[in-house]
């Protein structure tokens, strides 16, 4: 509890509204100590995935302790990819998840605020996908 | 395995407001704080007190009696921070 540097997180959608949604739920649930960025659409507004804007997203939440990207689906794990694949000079360490959207980005969230390793709130990430809710 | 990592501890905290989401992730950030196992029960469900989607699982109400067990070296701090944090939802 000593470093209050935590993981920051970037939720990458083919929907802004979508990844800002859930950015801002992950947010509330964890509290003010983590940063949480939802980027998604394309650079002129429509519905895709920028490298460009995960890019800004991913240098923004970098804090020194690690940044967990999720994706949703299709292009957006296509384009978190190529980021972490052609980007030489990556800002922190930085990890792509397999996980439920929302779920994973809300687990990981709350592992960030307690603090935890980027593996430890990578792992809180990946084992939303078996939690069942019903 | 040293005595110390074999410590349990056991409280009950009646809840004083539902365990929804914010709440749950509070707990849990606490509870992941500690070197401890910690479980959390409402009647006959439980839940690992580290993960936020288990706790909110729960489904547990404001007056519910839930019990906050830990088994590890910080088990007592567990407990106790735990109930602490339940308590004060």
């Amino acid at each position: 509890m000593t470093d209050r540097r935590t993981v920051g997180i970037v939720l990458i959608s083919h929907s802004r509204p979508l990844a800002e949604g859930a950015a801002e739920l992950a947010a509330q649930v964890s509290g003010p100590d983590v940063l949480v960025v939802g980027v998604g659409g394309t650079d002129d507004g429509r519905l895709g995935t920028s490298l460009d804007a995960l890019t800004r997203a991913v240098e923004k939440v970098a804090a020194g302790a690690g940044v967990l990207v999720i994706p949703d689906l299709g292009s957006s794990v296509l384009t978190a990819r190529s980021y972490l694949a052609d980007s030489d000079d990556l800002p922190d360490a930085v990890r792509l998840v397999d996980t439920a959207f929302v779920e994973g980005a809300v687990a990981a969230a709350v592992a960030a605020a307690a603090g935890l390793t980027l593996d430890a709130v990578a792992t809180a990430a990946e084992e939303a996908r078996d939690v069942r809710k019903l | 395995m040293s005595a110390s990592s074999d410590l349990v501890a056991e409280a009950q905290v009646v809840l004083p407001a539902d365990l929804h989401a914010r709440p749950a992730g509070k707990v849990t950030s606490l509870a992941a704080t500690f070197d401890a196992e910690i479980e959390l029960a409402a009647g006959a469900r439980t839940a690992a007190a580290q993960s936020v989607l288990a706790v909110m699982g729960l489904g547990a109400l404001a007056g519910q009696t839930l019990v906050v067990r830990a088994r590890g070296a910080q088990a007592l701090e567990a407990v106790a921070a735990v109930s602490a944090a339940l308590g004060e939802t």
